[in-house]
């Protein structure tokens, strides 16, 4: 036989082809532009095993004088993530009402107010940070501040997402019905999107758990700081400590979150 | 309902006096009181957290005029060091494109591994999973300070940081898609006597392709956002021009590189929801 | 003639207690269409699956063209399953491929290595399934997404792939019990034929007590994990029907009547 059999439809094919050729040069050029080359770590290998056996492993202590501190920077953490959250979470149900055409007074005004939300999304949290600490100075208040805009930012246009997949039906037949906006929101929206509200508010409490570490590093306070200043000062395997005390913190806060979320979508 | 209240449903009594009557509910009787309790619990805690936070309201408030001042510097865009924004923000762009291709290789073996239903090998789920789950669970940015000090400045540092967490994100969603393949499908190809690997490959990953390519697309996002704030904690890309010109008070610089961010962000957000939309 | 199949004092019960099989023994000898009936948790499904060792036996042995299946591991089990194909009731096809592609998932247990792996078919293999497409009536299908297929047509691809296994033994679990009543008799009509013309051994769970009774040449009945009657269709009595299922024929025909061809009625 001279002619191969194809597998698949010619069109899909060509799709699929297009697409590798598409990943691989993307790839080539990326590596070009970047001069990153794999074997760089491999050739690195010893070096890197060496940093990890010998300065990393095992995980030390801390001096004891510092361990309360260490603890009350994990609460700062906790606290900042906790705060920011729930105040970004309280705006954003409260601007994301407008954000819908379905749902808001105002329609020709929601392209507005769900382009300044995507706006504030799209910087991310560090460089809000980074903003904020030129004007207002370098403390955990500015670190609340930048959480809560870009938690804001994306809540309100999840809650928006929420509110059109939801209540489409309910607010027409209250609409019908002749009720007020605020009775609308009160009687309608809010019954029907409450869990599915919390369950972005839980995501969005995960996330900023590891936004405020970060947050942190640069200024924020926090155990971010705390673990910054270890690896600034080459104490290699109390830095590592303190990772693990993050992770096992992140997990936690991870378990905990998805069982609220199971409880809520019950 | 009472006898009284079927009398006065039916007409037959008249309407009893306002005294009489007990309040009539209007809700489910099984409500869910788990949220009550939620928002409640939220709220305290929320509070509790504010005052040990301890922050200098006041303090800020004053200083809040300056806000508007740093965005008017801002916004005084300063095109003359464009060459350096411009070629910063292409590093961001490959590591943050590089780290993802890498990731998606690495990640397709581990969810291989970290899945139930391809192996059949309860501890070596139980182990891919654990170890992944510790590193998604540390910020990119302590991976990235590490690779820094042992790979030394450039973006060696920022791809094989931003692979630690990648790699972990998607060895978890795509071990959870793999196992959402339907158990019937594997024993079909199990009983013409294929290899798990071959089951593996012609199978599970070609029914879990259209979900790869959403985590895939979610993740790009991210890995950009993340490599955009890299520069911050001391790996190069644009996040270094932008807190490099913030501290050097370089407002139209930093306004300059925050846009393009900023678009770049966008474009990718939107080109995301486009493939979604052509995918279902 | 040495049988194909033969089952040896096999029993199997679950961890949860439940006797799926006790003691049962048979053979299947080529060329036989076999039905096993029974009502729900008689043990229908595990015997078919002890067949390719789907499920592990606690007792006895099931000897498979001269082996015992129980025995083999790895490898060897494999090249054992791939003399065995086997049709679902819910197709198990890989929805996301071509139905060509589907068809030759037949072929893996033949590859070795890498080609099996990134599924590299030779040109032989991939004009066999295209040949069997034709002959099933799908040919015009063969590059379609197989989600874009009918059930029926569906079930026929599930039948071409188990066919590219070239097996001596085809095992079906409940092949229409999610049909409609004329793609269920297309895709009985085509076991019937495309078993016939191959010389392939076939065992079909069935639901239907008619169905069962107009396409085998052998019925087994099962009860609660054991055989209570295994012979040719017409001696299949109404006081043995009423052993296996606990209930009258009367009760297990919906339309009333028992060999009514044109009402392929679900039984109880």
């Amino acid at each position: 036989m001279t002619k191969r059999i194809p597998l698949i439809a010619r069109d899909l094919k060509r799709l699929y082809t297009g697409f590798l050729l598409a990943a691989v040069a993307l790839f080539l050029l990326c590596s070009y532009l970047t001069e990153f080359n794999p074997m760089v770590l491999v050739a690195n290998g010893d070096a890197f095993w060496e940093f990890i056996t010998e300065d990393f492993l095992p995980p030390a202590l801390p001096p004891a004088s510092r361990i309360p501190g260490i603890f009350s920077s994990v609460l700062v953490t906790l606290a900042l993530a906790m705060s920011a959250t729930t105040v970004a979470a309280i705006l954003a149900f409260f601007v994301a009402l407008f954000g819908s055409e379905k749902v808001s007074p105002f329609p020709r005004f929601a392209k507005v107010v769900r382009g300044f939300a995507t706006f504030l999304r799209n910087i991310p949290a560090l460089v809000w940070a980074f903003i904020l600490f030129s004007s207002l100075g370098i403390g955990t208040g500015v670190g609340f501040v930048a959480l809560c805009i870009t938690s804001f930012a994306f809540m309100v246009r999840a809650f928006v997402e929420t509110m059109e997949d939801v209540s489409q039906d309910c607010v027409e037949s209250l609409q019908a019905v002749g009720a007020t906006f605020p009775q609308r929101v009160a009687q309608a929206i809010l019954p029907s999107c409450l869990s599915g509200f919390l369950s972005w508010f839980l995501y969005c409490v995960e996330v900023n758990i590891r936004a405020s570490t970060i947050v942190g590093m640069v200024g924020g306070g926090g155990v971010g700081l705390t673990l910054f200043s270890y690896i600034k000062s080459f104490h290699y395997d109390i830095a590592l400590s303190i990772i693990l005390l993050i992770a096992a913190m992140v997990i936690v806060v991870d378990q905990i979150t998805g069982k609220l979320r199971k409880e809520l979508l019950k | 309902m009472n006898a009284e209240m079927v009398k006065y449903a039916s007409g037959t009594a008249a309407r009893p006096a306002r005294s009489e009557r007990t309040k009539i509910p209007v809700k489910c009787r099984r409500r869910n009181r788990f949220i009550p309790a939620f928002l409640a619990g939220t709220a305290v805690l929320s509070i509790l957290s504010l005052l040990y936070l301890d922050i200098d309201w006041a303090k800020m408030a004053s200083r809040v005029p300056d806000i508007g001042l740093v965005f008017w510097d801002l916004f005084h865009l300063d095109f003359s060091n464009m060459d350096l924004i411009f070629s910063s923000l292409v590093e961001t762009i490959s590591i943050a494109v590089l780290s993802l291709l890498y990731s998606l290789i690495l990640g397709i073996l581990f969810g291989m591994l970290a899945a139930r239903n391809i192996f059949r090998l309860p501890w070596l789920s139980v182990l891919t999973q654990s170890f992944f789950t510790f590193l998604r669970a540390v910020p990119t940015p302590v991976w990235v300070l590490l690779m820094l000090v042992c790979l030394g400045m450039g973006p060696e540092a920022g791809v094989a940081g931003l692979c630690v967490h990648t790699t972990a994100f998607f060895t978890k969603s795509f071990a959870q898609s793999f196992e959402s393949i339907p158990d019937e499908t594997i024993e079909a190809l199990e009983v013409t006597g294929a290899s798990r690997l071959s089951i593996f490959v012609n199978a599970v990953l070609p029914a879990a392709l259209s979900q790869i390519v959403a985590w895939a697309g979610m993740r790009l996002e991210t890995n950009f956002s993340e490599c955009a704030i890299l520069g911050m904690v001391g790996a190069g890309g644009v996040g270094y021009v932008i807190s490099n010109s913030l501290q050097g008070y370089d407002y139209g610089t930093a306004g300059v590189a925050i846009l393009l961010v900023f678009l770049v962000a966008y474009s990718i957000e939107r080109l995301f929801v486009r493939v979604k939309k052509k995918f279902y | 003639m040495e049988p194909i199949l033969r089952f040896d004092n096999v029993s199997k019960h679950y961890p949860n207690g439940v006797h799926a099989l006790k003691g049962v023994s048979f053979e299947v000898a080529e060329g036989e269409f076999i039905s096993v009936i029974g009502p729900s948790g008689s043990g229908k499904s595990t015997l078919l699956r002890a067949i390719n060792r789907l499920i592990p036996i606690n007792g006895g042995t099931v000897w498979l063209d001269g082996q015992a299946v129980s025995a083999q591991r790895g490898t060897a089990l494999r090249q054992l399953r791939r003399k065995v194909g086997m049709i679902f009731q819910n197709y198990n096809l890989v929805y996301s491929l071509s139905v060509l592609q589907n068809v030759l998932h037949g072929r893996l247990g033949y590859m070795g290595g890498l080609k099996g792996v990134f599924g590299l078919y030779s040109e032989e293999d991939k004009q066999e399934g295209l040949d069997l497409l034709k002959e099933l009536g799908l040919e015009e299908f063969a590059y379609n997404r197989a989600s874009d297929l009918s059930g029926g047509q569906k079930q026929r691809v599930g039948i071409a792939r188990a066919i590219m296994q070239q097996p001596k033994l085809l095992l079906c679990d409940e092949p229409i019990a999610s049909l409609d009543p004329s793609s269920a008799k297309t895709i009985m009509d085509l076991l019937k034929s495309m078993t016939q013309k191959r010389n392939i051994a076939c065992i079909v769970n069935l639901h239907q007590l008619d169905v069962a009774l107009k396409y085998s040449t052998r019925i087994i009945g099962l009860s609660k994990g054991e055989i209570v009657f295994d012979g040719r269709p017409e001696e299949l009595d109404d006081a043995t029907i009423e052993r296996i299922y606990g209930t009258s024929r009367e009760n297990l025909m919906i339309g009333g009547h028992g060999n009514d061809q044109a009402d392929p009625a679900h039984c109880a």
